[in-house]
């Protein structure tokens, strides 16, 4: 069964606009007809600049919104039955952007423990969960402390503890380094690949930071709330002038590459990281 | 400097006060609340006294701390010694100046009054100062679960402090952003009169309530994410336990209603105690 499927996924809302004759009323399109799978146990990037639609459907997948037209299955179960919403939640957990407004409890572990307590799970078992999560996000020292006094990417990685402590299937996480540090950044990085090869939890994340995007099993662009690109990492930052006409940056590297091959210089066009870079650099001085 | 406000006033140490149930602090402070308005001559007076005193001292909490709460009501305080002194009608008239008076009568209900709103501050500090904000929101969600048959909404409520106490450090640091920015184009917020003052906030509060309501909306998507759905089946990884030491305070809390009740009827059959 597929971790998530989509079939023409759509999603229309009304937007009031404000003009000289009153208000009148239009139609937006957030997401057009998307099809998509995600197999279990994988780490897919959602790729998209600003309203491009990348946050509606990560909503989606957490029955958070529904869908005008079309379906979508979280591990078999239609997001549109209402019966099955606190499944799906359960299943396909979501860390949102702004680590502040998500975060519910004066205390680290209370706050952890807020998922399975809405899930009605039993008292010891949620203790055992809430140290379990603890741990695997490297946070144990600091189960009593209070959030505000935390560092932007430790709260992150706190609510990244609360999803895991519901033992989700699957992580939705919207932009969960854009509004964090680079060392912030590299923390819930490091997390999130960690949750994906040691707890084998299928990722899903939203983002708009390229160097984020390399590190996936697969990435999809949605651009105007169509995935216009789909492919492994390597695949789709080759094409660079594609990227950049949906309003992307490619990574810097990527980007060196592309530039050089223009100028001639025979070296390849899916170079995603430094080391890369350096190695086919180093080759090129050996064949001149 | 606006960071260093500190949120519920819990002072932690360890001591046997801050070890008991919080609903037992609850109930206690309840009863003590409700006893100070029984005691009517200064032997009871004496008696809270000594007994609070007592408390205070096995809390290990500073008294100072206990007696920082009276500086804010000072206000109310002078007021009610100055209404009573003035305006109570007896008949042992020490001075007179059109409708004021002061007579003997005034003096002692002045007196009184004040050891009580004194008192009703520093008692009730006992709680705040001893008990987490979290184990209190748990123990007022328990006390009023009985209420809910008549619409109380004891879960929300609970939920709605602790998200209040959650927020209040994060609204404070965006407060001190806010000022700073306005301060960066020009904002003046600390000359001119009152009504200046006042009009000078505006450019603070107003983009704050647009920021909480626009955090509101974010958090309420983020605890339906994690599965919120008020406390129908709602399980809590702490659970209140009641041990010795509760079961102990709370018969020690009979015996000081019973010596309330005792030294307010006592004035019946030893007139000479005021």
């Amino acid at each position: 069964m597929k971790m998530v499927k989509a079939e023409g996924l759509t999603y229309e809302y009304i937007k009031m606009l404000e003009t000289d004759h009153g208000t009148e009323e239009e139609k937006v399109s957030a997401l057009k007809a998307v099809d998509l799978e995600i197999e279990k146990g994988e780490f897919v990037v959602v790729l998209g600049h600003n309203g491009s639609g990348k946050s509606t459907f990560a909503k989606h997948i957490n029955a958070l919104l529904e869908p005008t037209k079309g379906t979508l299955w979280i591990k078999g179960m239609d997001t549109q039955n209402a019966e099955l919403v606190w499944d799906i939640r359960q299943t396909a957990g979501m860390v949102f952007q702004n680590p502040d407004n998500q975060l519910v409890a004066t205390v680290v572990e209370e706050d952890i423990a807020f998922g399975p307590e809405n899930m009605g799970v039993a008292p010891e078992e949620i203790r055992r969960r809430v140290d379990e999560a603890l741990a695997t996000v490297h946070m144990e020292q600091y189960a009593t402390h209070t959030p505000s006094k935390l560092s932007g990417g430790q709260k992150q990685r706190i609510a990244i503890a609360g999803v895991l402590a519901m033992k989700p299937d699957c992580i939705v996480l919207d932009e969960p380094t854009a509004m964090l540090d680079p060392s912030g950044r590299k923390e819930v990085m490091e997390t999130i690949e960690r949750l994906n090869k040691d707890e084998g939890i299928t990722i899903i994340l939203i983002t708009h930071y390229m160097d984020e995007a390399v590190r996936g099993d697969r990435v999809y662009v949605i651009d105007d709330g169509e995935i216009v690109m789909e492919g492994k990492p390597k695949e789709i930052f080759s094409q660079v002038e594609r990227l950049q006409q949906y309003g992307l940056d490619v990574p810097q590297v990527t980007e060196v590459a592309h530039l050089l091959r223009k100028e001639g210089i025979d070296i390849p066009a899916d170079i995603l990281t430094v080391e890369e870079m350096v190695g086919a650099l180093c080759q090129l001085k050996l064949t001149i | 400097m606006i960071r260093d406000i500190t949120i519920g006033q819990y002072y932690p140490v360890d001591s046997p006060i801050h070890r008991l149930d919080a609903r037992v602090k609850l109930t206690m402070t309840f009863i003590y609340i409700i006893t100070l308005f029984m005691v009517n001559n200064f032997v009871g007076y004496f008696f809270v006294i000594a007994a609070l005193t007592g408390i205070i001292k096995i809390s290990k909490v500073p008294i100072k701390f206990m007696l920082k709460g009276i500086k804010s009501i000072m206000i109310i305080i002078l007021f009610t010694a100055f209404i009573n002194l003035f305006m109570t009608k007896g008949v042992h008239i020490i001075w007179q100046w059109g409708f004021l008076s002061l007579t003997v009568e005034g003096v002692i209900l002045a007196i009184k009054m004040c050891i009580r709103l004194i008192l009703l501050i520093v008692g009730s500090s006992v709680l705040t100062l001893t008990t987490t904000p979290i184990q209190l929101t748990d123990g007022i969600e328990y006390m009023l679960r009985p209420f809910k048959k008549i619409g109380v909404p004891a879960h929300e409520i609970a939920m709605m402090m602790t998200i209040a106490l959650r927020f209040i450090p994060t609204l404070l640091d965006e407060t001190d952003k806010i000022m700073k920015a306005q301060q960066a184009r020009g904002a003046d917020f600390d000359s001119g009169n009152l009504m200046q003052k006042a009009k000078s906030l505006i450019p603070i509060l107003v983009p704050l309530f647009i920021s909480a309501f626009r955090r509101a909306e974010e958090l309420a998507m983020a605890m339906e994410a994690r599965c919120y759905h008020g406390d129908e089946n709602r399980t809590r990884m702490n659970r209140m336990h009641m041990q010795k030491g509760d079961y102990r305070a709370l018969t020690m809390g009979l015996v000081y209603i019973a010596a309330i009740l005792g030294l307010r009827y006592a004035t019946n059959f030893f007139p000479f105690i005021i």
